[in-house]
């Protein structure tokens, strides 16, 4: 008895977590005579794939995309390549009294930085630069947007692998930098795909910045996209329900990749996931 | 005797560079753009509508979260006292939180909505007169509306952090208490719960520091409306900035919320050395 109520209780929080997806996707699916049906229309309705051509074909959806995917990958790439040796640095080398840990938590203090604080000074220094509604602009935002979240977690893996290993493989006559590449990173590339992909989902699911620094249609984010949408007097619902679908497919497929370092990763590190 | 310059400097420098450039100078931008008008600051005391931004801040903030830590220990406690099934659940119970924040508030668009929305479509089914239930267009729903949202989509971060805290207590202090004859809620309260405090505390403050910056959701559900029902400290911000273009008032006032984060981010600080 006591078992079947926490199975249902169980059940009741998981369908209240997954509904309003569902809905979203029936939605997308659904004809424009069905979507608003009284009554709500679960199931068994006529399926048609109008709204995704829509959405990604008449519609400019498809650019959007496209800059979503550029803007998550180089960024992403572009905070790993300056993060990683940070925090390579940070975790194997002796620093006096301290200052490895004073700068590791500095480090990580900019990333607690409302964004609204620094979305006003660098929205003038991009206008001023002429990087606004550009990739270049966005991207090298993102890149300082994930760069502490990178240090802090490559750090946590670093100082997880013993550092006798890579002694070793110097006194066999690999340099420093040899060591890291062939010897160390083989060694943390779980670390370091978890990494990337938060990366990857947090520029893919980035909203207030893209809003600001991108205002231009050709320049527009997936995100922006549907927002600039939702906004207007009269919606499309169905290709904007579409679109939406198409935005959170990646994210929930990466994210189940990298389910063994939620944990961690969402805690910045401090729940050992 | 020489200093001499560490070697992990070198490695740590670009992301220094970086950061400095893209974190530190913005503010010091900011602190000059504030400062170029000296009528920002008192401005700030006279503002009603930065009051009304900053209590409906702090409304939401304490009511999400409040909310959202108890109905996530609770489902903490109750997905961890399954035989079967717990990653199922955990799964499920994850998604509202990883979706874009922009793709759950369309979904919620589209459950809110009077006319059409599937919440009052399913209230009508079961015999309700739906007619007053205007949810993020009534000016007295709206905020609520707005709160219920941000439960259903970060009630699942709680429950993970919470979730992960309640496998790492060792087994050994629960067994003892039980072999001592303490029933299930003694246990929960004398045991489990100071074991899980710091856990607990760290959960709170990240998702504290997270509300109190809250855009994203609001933005697509009310754009801060009825009027200004919904209005929030990061929404006025962004609407003098860049509805009125006044920056430099922008400017002042995201020092008031970066004071709070702040506050938040010296204790969130504490908690994560101690352990």
């Amino acid at each position: 008895m006591k078992t079947a109520l926490k199975y249902l209780a169980a059940s009741i929080a998981f369908i209240v977590a997954i509904a309003p997806v569902y809905w979203l996707i029936t939605i997308s699916l659904k004809r424009e005579v069905d979507q608003f049906a009284y009554p709500p229309q679960w199931a068994g309705f006529v399926v048609t794939l109008e709204h995704y051509k829509e959405a990604f074909g008449s519609s400019s959806f498809s650019a959007y995309f496209l800059n979503s995917v550029l803007l998550a990958g180089i960024s992403t790439s572009a905070a790993l390549l300056i993060g990683v040796p940070a925090a390579y640095g940070l975790a194997r080398f002796e620093w006096p009294a301290n200052w490895g840990d004073r700068i590791g938590d500095w480090i990580l203090s900019t990333r607690m930085l409302p964004p609204i604080v620094t979305i006003v000074p660098l929205f003038l220094m991009l206008r001023e630069a002429r990087l606004l509604n550009s990739l270049v602009g966005l991207s090298i935002v993102y890149t300082a947007f994930n760069l502490p979240f990178v240090v802090w977690m490559m750090r946590g893996f670093f100082d997880e692998v013993p550092r006798e290993i890579e002694e070793a493989a110097m006194l066999d006559g690999e340099s420093r930098v040899g060591a890291l590449l062939r010897i160390v990173l083989p060694l943390v590339k779980p670390g370091l795909a978890a990494t990337a992909v938060f990366c990857l989902v947090v520029a893919w699911n980035e909203f207030l910045f893209a809003l600001i620094l991108t205002q231009t249609e050709a320049a527009m984010t997936l995100p922006v996209g549907i927002a600039s949408r939702v906004t207007q007097y009269e919606i499309k619902w169905g290709a904007m329900s579409a679109a939406g679908v198409v935005a959170m497919l990646p994210v929930l497929v990466f994210a189940s990749a990298a389910q063994k370092y939620l944990v961690r990763g969402l805690s910045l590190g401090a729940v050992k996931g | 005797m020489k200093r001499r310059v560490p070697e992990g400097f070198w490695w740590v420098l670009p992301a220094l560079v970086v950061l400095v450039s893209l974190s530190i100078y913005p503010l010091i931008y900011s602190v000059k753009l504030s400062l170029s008008n000296p009528g920002n600051f008192s401005r700030l005391f006279s503002d009603r509508l930065f009051a009304a931004a900053g209590v409906q801040t702090i409304v939401l903030t304490a009511a999400a979260l409040t909310v959202e830590f108890l109905l996530g220990l609770a489902l903490a406690v109750l997905i961890d006292s399954l035989a079967r099934g717990r990653a199922f659940f955990r799964t499920g119970l994850l998604v509202p939180m990883l979706l874009p924040p922009v793709v759950a508030a369309v979904a919620w668009r589209l459950i809110y909505n009077p006319q059409f929305g599937m919440l009052n479509g399913m209230l009508r089914q079961i015999g309700f007169n739906t007619e007053w239930l205007t949810w993020t267009s009534g000016q007295n729903s709206a905020l609520a509306s707005v709160i219920l949202v941000d439960v259903w989509e970060w009630t699942p971060f709680l429950f993970l952090l919470l979730s992960a805290g309640l496998q790492a207590i060792p087994p050994e202090p629960l067994e003892a208490a039980r072999i001592d004859g303490a029933g299930a809620w003694r246990i929960f309260r004398d045991v489990t719960l100071p074991l899980l405090k710091p856990t607990i505390l760290l959960a709170l403050l990240l998702r504290a520091m997270d509300l109190v910056r809250i855009f994203d959701q609001i933005f697509i559900l009310t754009q801060g409306g009825p009027g200004t029902a919904t209005e929030t400290v990061s929404l006025y911000i962004y609407r003098t900035a860049f509805r009125f273009s006044n920056f430099g008032y922008a400017a002042a006032m995201s020092f008031v919320l970066l004071a709070a984060t702040m506050l938040f981010s010296r204790g969130l600080m504490r908690v994560m050395r101690s352990r």
